[in-house]
């Protein structure tokens, strides 16, 4: 009985350790050549929330982010930390502190307290922290309106329908990365209502309540399973364009679009989905994108140059801050009376005279 | 000596505890209630409409419009003269089980009516809905087959969820390489397969403490898969993470019966293969020479010991043939549905599975109708979503509904169910 206590406890050791491996690699993209140089190499380090580095959302992006920085900067240096629950964004932190970090970024509004707290803590480290306000003199806060490129999104939606609905879907309906989407996308469709005398419905968010693959975040951006059963039963219930908002889940989606074979239209989040899917491109119309890695490109060369970026950056439409994708395929069937009119909403939406969706309202 | 008699002779009934019937009758007494309130909160329509037909059917069916408040209440009354039957004539087993079902029915589609009351556009798509909980319910349905044979022959798997995400991985990792979805699914078994050998192992010969030891397991296949994923998959995903989607295959005339034509007829082999396993169980668990000998080793171990049979290996056996049928799930995780792996995309499905094992009282037609209901819930939280319920139900609450709906099920309907006798209870021979 004793042998196989010590059998069992070294497969727990070995599971944990592996699952340790598994998701907090400290992964160095910079280039190697030159680490002997002491003091050449900047560490940069990043945070990630509980979704990870393929999330397919806004970690993965972040992350895209720091690679790109290092990949123009052989001098950067950058690694990530996974979180796997609220309780490990400080200790993840204040390691990072510990390890010699010149830069820290952290993923997501949920982390925006434990950031403060460290930040205040040790105030000659920059730091960065994506979809919050800045809340320390050290920290650069970067939020995106993705309200206004979700109303763009919405418009287009509304233009290409066949049916007359269209419809969205979160992986958890978080404030700021996946609601004010969906409340951009459902005033941009009630906008073309408005201007057009049609009525476009939307399927699976009303502004207050909606559809969401699951309400734990740990899950709801991962599970393709139920992200395409959602597409199925809106598919089916009338909606012919649908917009999900859900990282990796949303990949049922287009595994679903694939099926009804040219029927169903989606727009991908966060990224460029047609150069992460490129099979996948005939059915993706365009992108509604956020621009996380840009920021942290600009963030990590203010920290090289030693002037590091404080204050707070509100990505809009006006500063490229959050936009959408060009059309790829979708180039020609697309009508150029529906391009000139998101065009024109964009300059509507930058000098005030259309204002989409009041982040969290919901 | 091997144990010689024929099935017939000794078909022993499963042991249940003797429940009190007053129990189950407040839990069938508070479905009318329910019912009731259901109906008399019904919303400014007043009507509820229920849309049957699909594009191809044979026949179309019309809309189907009811009174909300009436509907609900008959339903209500119905109910509670099943109630009543339940305390006048105490009925067991079968029919004590058909009333129980009755009363959990009863309430779904009160609940339903009431939903649809609010707007009066909205319509209720039934085919749509029961098409959802069958693509949801499938993998739930594999993993508690899976853990009704491993507890039945004793051993508690809490290890089903790490099983099917195991075989989710190597299922779309070999489809992928062999551009083979059988030789995936295959893979996806030989997956599960192994995970339950590491089970069996550990529980039988070490036996180490089931409980814990699966859920060691679970995270030993969480560790393994994610690592391998971000080093291999994540790597080169058009080479190893796109495997392709099993297609579904639609049997002809029968698909266009109206109602059970979309839901039954257009589904791909493997959902087709998950009947085959429910039923095949079910028969042999209780026909076959096979079946009785694992639940005399699930029941009484030592018993079985004396009339020959090899406890030991019988148990080992079945842990085995329980991690394939979970690597089946597994498979149809991955390649099934979606077409590629991703990290912890099981998403705690063989827990709900698990759960569905027990609301089915360790029986494999109970645990197919527990994890339907469980598919179904959370089918109808994304239907709901599409029509203005009465009340404005927040999207963090109608999302937990297949968790609440387990809870309340686990806790109110079944009440206290008794499971295999020597479940998780190591048998060391003399």
């Amino acid at each position: 009985m004793r042998s196989s206590l010590k059998i069992v406890a070294g497969v727990a050791v070995a599971g944990l350790a592996l699952a340790g491996c598994g998701s907090k690699p400290t992964d160095t993209a910079g280039s190697g050549a030159s680490a002997t140089a002491a003091g050449a190499k900047v560490k940069a380090c990043i945070v990630l929330d509980t979704g990870g580095v393929d999330d397919k959302s806004f970690n993965q992006s972040a992350w895209q982010g720091m690679q790109d920085a290092a990949k123009k900067d052989p001098a950067l240096e950058v690694s990530y930390i996974q979180s796997q629950g609220n309780s490990d964004y400080e200790p993840n932190l204040t390691n990072s502190v510990k390890n010699g970090c010149k830069a820290i970024v952290s993923v997501g509004f949920n982390l925006a307290d434990a950031t403060k707290k460290v930040a205040m803590a040790n105030p000659t480290v920059p730091f960065a922290i994506v979809d919050s306000g800045s809340n320390a003199p050290n920290v650069y806060g970067m939020k995106f309106e993705t309200a206004q490129s979700g109303f763009q999104a919405g418009y287009l939606a509304a233009g290409l329908t066949k049916t007359g609905k269209v419809g969205t879907f979160g992986g958890t309906l978080l404030p700021q990365a996946v609601t004010d989407y969906m409340d951009g996308y459902l005033d941009g469709v009630n906008y073309y209502n408005q201007q057009k005398g049609k009525t476009v419905q939307v399927l699976g968010w009303n502004g207050k309540t909606g559809t969401a693959v699951s309400p734990d975040p740990s899950k709801g951006f991962n599970d393709k399973g139920t992200g395409r059963s959602i597409t199925q039963q809106m598919f089916r219930a009338g909606a012919d364009v649908i917009f999900p908002v859900a990282g990796a889940s949303g990949e049922g989606a287009l595994t679903e679009a694939e099926a009804q074979g040219g029927k169903l239209t989606i727009f991908w989040v966060d990224f460029p989905g047609c150069t992460f899917y490129p099979q996948d491109c005939p059915n993706i119309a365009t992108s509604v994108l956020k621009g996380i890695p840009d920021r942290i490109g600009a963030f990590l060369e203010g920290v090289k140059s030693g002037k590091p970026l404080t204050g707070t950056f509100d990505g809009t439409l006006a500063n490229g801050g959050t936009g959408i994708d060009g059309f790829n395929q979708f180039d020609a069937k697309i009508p150029a009376d529906l391009k000139s009119e998101i065009a024109t909403i964009k300059t509507k939406i930058i000098s005030g005279e259309i204002k989409p969706a009041t982040p969290g309202r919901g | 000596m091997t144990l010689e008699l024929t099935p017939e002779e000794t078909r022993v009934p499963v042991v249940e505890a003797p429940r009190p019937v007053r129990n189950l009758a407040i839990g069938t007494g508070s479905c009318a209630v329910l019912c009731l309130l259901l109906g008399l909160g019904a919303g400014d329509s007043g009507r509820s409409s229920l849309r049957l037909n699909s594009p191809g059917d044979y026949v179309s069916i019309p809309l189907i419009t009811v009174p909300t408040t009436l509907t609900a209440i008959v339903l209500a009354v119905l109910v509670a003269a099943v109630t009543a039957y339940l305390v006048a004539r105490r009925p067991a087993g079968r029919v004590r089980a058909l009333c129980t079902w009755f009363a959990v029915v009863a309430v779904i589609l009160a609940f339903l009516l009431w939903a649809a009351s609010g707007d009066p556009n909205a319509q209720l798509d039934a085919v749509g809905l029961l098409q959802a909980t069958i693509f949801l319910a499938v993998p739930i349905v594999l993993g508690a087959m899976a853990g009704t044979v491993s507890e039945r022959s004793g051993i508690v798997n809490v290890a089903i969820e790490g099983q099917m995400l195991g075989a989710a991985f190597l299922a779309a990792l070999v489809g992928t390489v062999a551009h083979s979805l059988v030789a995936g699914t295959i893979a996806g078994v030989v997956a599960g397969v192994l995970v339950g050998a590491l089970l069996g192992t550990f529980a039988i010969r070490y036996q180490v403490n089931q409980v814990v030891l699966g859920v060691v397991i679970n995270l030993l296949v969480l560790g393994l898969t994610t690592y391998l994923y971000s080093r291999l998959l994540q790597q080169d995903s058009a080479g190893l993470n796109q495997p392709g989607t099993v297609q579904p295959l639609t049997i002809p005339v029968l698909s266009r019966i109206p109602i059970i034509g979309p839901v039954l007829f257009e589904a791909n082999l493997l959902v087709y293969l998950a009947v085959v396993v429910v039923v095949v169980l079910n028969l042999m668990l209780f026909r076959s020479r096979w079946g009785l000998r694992t639940r005399a080793v699930g029941e009484h171990p030592r018993a079985a010991d004396t009339l020959g049979i090899n406890v030991t290996r019988l148990r080992f056996r079945n842990s085995l043939l329980a991690g394939g049928i979970a690597g089946l799930a597994g498979a149809y995780v991955s390649i099934g549905s979606v077409g590629g792996f991703g990290i912890n995309m099981t998403a705690g499905r063989g827990f709900i599975a698990l759960a569905a094992v027990i609301f089915g009282r360790w029986t494999p037609l109970g645990a197919m109708g527990a994890a339907i209901l469980f598919a179904f819930t959370s089918a109808l939280n994304t239907a709901l979503s599409f029509i203005g319920t009465p009340l404005s139900i927040p999207s963090q609450i109608l999302g937990s509904l297949p968790y609440l709906v387990t809870l309340l099920v686990v806790a109110g309907v079944v009440g206290r169910s008794q499971s295999p006798a020597a479940d998780g209870v190591p048998y060391s021979g003399r």
